[in-house]
């Protein structure tokens, strides 16, 4: 039995390297995602934003002298042994170039640390938001486009400040999403600016009733609660029961809470003192040239991660392309391709950033989630607005700095 | 180039085979040996390779440690801290029978998960612990492609060295007097009683025997990684998958435990392989279905062949046969 086994297992070794020997020769990037698992739903949108980006690079004239790219689709379950297994036989098995992904931060950093940072590859990953990717030792490898959630938090602290906010209390889900930017957000307000955090509470996700959280929160007088959680979700309710309960005067919410969820739910005449940090890119013409061309092939643009996910793709072919196919130069050159120096490129633009890459001129990457600068550690800077709620919806308050 | 990958890719499969057989001996102690159905492997793996990580990692602000200490003394720290979370869970735990415990042990496994996710002091939370240190990892004189072998291949060695050590003393463990006595525990404990056994002690001793092993595996497991996440403290893979493959393998048989562990693993990982020789379109679908095989397989195996591909060796232990002498 045992040697059937094993004879089996080698069958399949073999037939696999057998087949695993490229038609033509295509560049190959892993598009490692959390495809089933507790993003599943997420996965496919982001998926195919990175898809788009090849597709459009292979229209208008492939990498090189004309290969194509082409993505090699791995499941990384949102968590990190499925995560290290396809990243492995992504760089291993199908010899990719470079990574976009994994989805979560975990997969990421087992990923990098296990397989990429070792066999020398760039990751990029669309929606790794923890702050410990940053620290990670990656030798220049491993780069986002999206920002920490360090950064916001810290941002939003500095506006709250600014607009004058001095006693909060923090409700934060029980996640590393509302831990890392409830964690950033007390770092910067408290031990930099001097405010003052009066509670500083977790919560778990999907209880009917946080009226008792609320109780608890409300102790110490702070007039403003500041809640890091989903406005689809746990923080409607948290937000509808302190409104209701008059717990607090003054309501701010992270990137989550800036749901259309909430005006629908609570209407606008309740919301006069809520505002919420969001990313802005939305004005951008980076954006709109995404949104037209993702409208194009089927997708939907307003999906969470869509833009950054196409950024993601489109910098590493960019890179792939400055570096002439050589994945030890491609990490160095990703650098370049995006530091703010240089003719501006926006989404689609790959003839055009093909020529001037040829031609030996610099070029700037301005994505559709934002321009995508990355700094030392490979992270970028987000482009953040604190919105209110007026009568059409969420406008902006003021930009974060 | 195109073996070089092969190469690499067989060597972090036998890693993590070598991890999961870890799991797997230790979950064959624990139900092989006597028979106590734990459904929370997760949070002994998640024990064992929080306290190596804390142990080894260099000093971090906001969390106990690091302690920079050696790796092995890591991995040993993972063994006696699973030992001693396993005790008390043992001690109120295992008055429970069979499905009982199964229940019991997988709100153990959850409240442990929420633990670590929640405190931060032990665990930085939800941020998982990164920077652990892998041993023999820097080959400063190879090439980037050598380098990367080398230090794989240098791991397997290290797993393989702890798997075939883990492997001998629980097979000792398996034919020594200590054995016979488990299952004579687990295959009536009336007649176990009557004969002067102490028979909750035993099961406790099982217990913590077995979840020591699941702790060193954990702390394997987040050294490979050179971090820890509560995200890997997921029942699907951290305890389910070690359940499909001690049963595939044979509950009773070290061996069979192994085997389990690297057939299982071959085919969930394999498998992805294949289907991606589809079309697009069919290979994101068929990653679905990998899920569904597994469970398939199990079913199966348990309709088909409930004793494992390898079955309990029943009629004695193996010295003895293999000497001729009479086992009774």
């Amino acid at each position: 039995m045992k040697t059937k086994i094993l004879a089996l297992a080698a069958g399949l070794m073999t037939a696999t390297a057998l087949a695993s020997v490229p038609a033509k020769a295509d560049v190959k990037i892993g598009l490692l995602g959390g495809i089933s698992g507790p993003i599943a739903a997420m996965a496919p949108a982001m998926i195919d934003a990175a898809q788009l980006a090849f597709q459009q690079v292979n229209e208008q004239g492939g990498i090189g002298d004309g290969e194509q790219l082409v993505g090699v689709v791995g499941d990384s379950a949102c968590n990190p042994q499925n995560g290290t297994d396809a990243a492995t036989k992504a760089v291993n098995i199908e010899g990719v170039i470079g990574v976009v992904g994994p989805h979560c931060s975990g997969a990421v950093l087992a990923a990098a640390g296990s397989v990429t940072i070792p066999a020398g590859i760039t990751m990029i990953t669309p929606s790794g938001t923890s702050p410990e990717i940053t620290t990670l030792d990656d030798k220049g490898t491993v780069f986002r486009t999206v920002p920490s959630d360090d950064y916001q938090g810290r941002a939003l602290a500095r506006t709250l400040k600014d607009q004058g906010y001095e006693k909060v209390a923090v409700a934060y889900l029980n996640n590393d999403y509302g831990t890392g930017l409830a964690n950033a957000f007390k770092a910067e307000f408290v031990d930099e600016l001097g405010g003052e955090v009066t509670q500083f509470a977790a919560h778990e996700e999907g209880k009917a009733s946080y009226r008792s959280n609320l109780a608890e929160l409300a102790k110490g007088d702070a007039d403003t609660l500041v809640i890091f959680d989903y406005g689809d979700g746990t923080g409607l309710t948290i937000l509808r029961q302190a409104l209701e309960n008059g717990f607090f005067d003054k309501f701010v919410g992270g990137d989550g809470m800036k749901s259309e969820a909430v005006i629908n739910e609570l209407g606008v005449e309740n919301l006069g003192t809520f505002v919420a940090s969001s990313p802005v890119g939305e004005q951008s013409a980076s954006l709109d040239i995404f949104n037209e061309d993702f409208k194009n092939i089927g997708g939907d643009p307003d999906a969470i991660f869509a833009t950054t996910s196409y950024d993601a793709a489109f910098l590493l072919a960019l890179a792939v392309e400055k570096a002439g196919g050589k994945k030890e130069d491609v990490a160095a050159a990703m650098a370049e391709v995006s530091n703010g120096e240089g003719e501006p490129i926006r989404p689609g633009e790959w003839k055009k950033a093909k020529e001037l890459i040829a031609a030996g001129k610099a070029i700037d990457y301005k994505g559709a989630a934002g321009d995508q600068n990355f700094d030392a550690n490979g992270d970028v800077p987000g482009t953040y607005a604190l919105w209110e709620v007026g009568t059409n919806g969420f406008e902006v308050l003021t930009e974060m700095k | 180039m195109e073996y070089l990958g092969l190469l690499n890719y067989a060597i972090f499969m036998a890693i993590f085979i070598g991890i999961y057989a870890l799991l797997a001996l230790g979950l064959n102690i624990q139900w092989g040996f006597a028979g106590l159905f734990n459904a929370g492997i997760a949070g002994f793996f998640a024990v064992g390779a929080y306290t190596s990580a804390v142990l080894t990692t260099e000093y971090a602000d906001g969390r106990i440690g690091g302690f920079e200490m050696p790796f092995f003394v890591g991995w040993i720290g993972a063994m006696l801290a699973a030992a001693l979370v396993a005790w008390p869970i043992g001690k109120i735990c295992l008055r429970f029978r069979s499905d009982y415990l199964a229940i019991a042990s997988i709100g153990i496994a959850e409240i442990i998960r929420l633990v670590v996710k929640s405190e931060a002091v032990l665990t930085n939370g939800a941020r998982g612990i990164s920077g652990i240190p892998r041993p023999a990892t820097e080959f400063p004189t190879l090439a980037q492609e050598t380098a990367y072998l080398a230090s794989q291949a240098a791991y397997l060695a290290i797993v393989v060295v702890v798997l075939v050590a883990a492997y001998v003393l629980v097979e000792r463990q398996f034919n020594a007097p200590w054995g016979r006595m488990m299952r004579a525990i687990r295959d009536n404990e009336g007649a176990a009683k009557a004969m002067g056994k102490d028979v909750e002690f035993r099961r406790l001793q099982a217990f913590i025997f077995g979840s020591a092993l699941m702790g060193l595996g954990g702390a394997l497991f987040a050294h490979f990684n050179r971090s820890i996440t509560p995200e890997a403290i997921d029942p699907m893979v951290a305890t389910f998958l070690v359940w499909i493959m001690l049963i595939l393998g044979g509950s009773g048989n070290n061996r069979g435990a192994i085997l389990g562990a690297a057939v299982v693993w071959i085919i969930w990982s394999m498998s992805e392989i294949a289907t991606d020789r589809l079309p697009t379109e069919y290979a994101i679908q068929a990653k679905y279905i990998r899920l569904f095989l597994i469970g398939l397989m199990l079913q199966l195996v348990l309709r088909f062949r409930p004793e494992g591909l390898l079955p309990e060796p029943l009629r004695g232990d193996r010295r003895a046969k293999r000497s001729g002498a009479d086992h009774t």
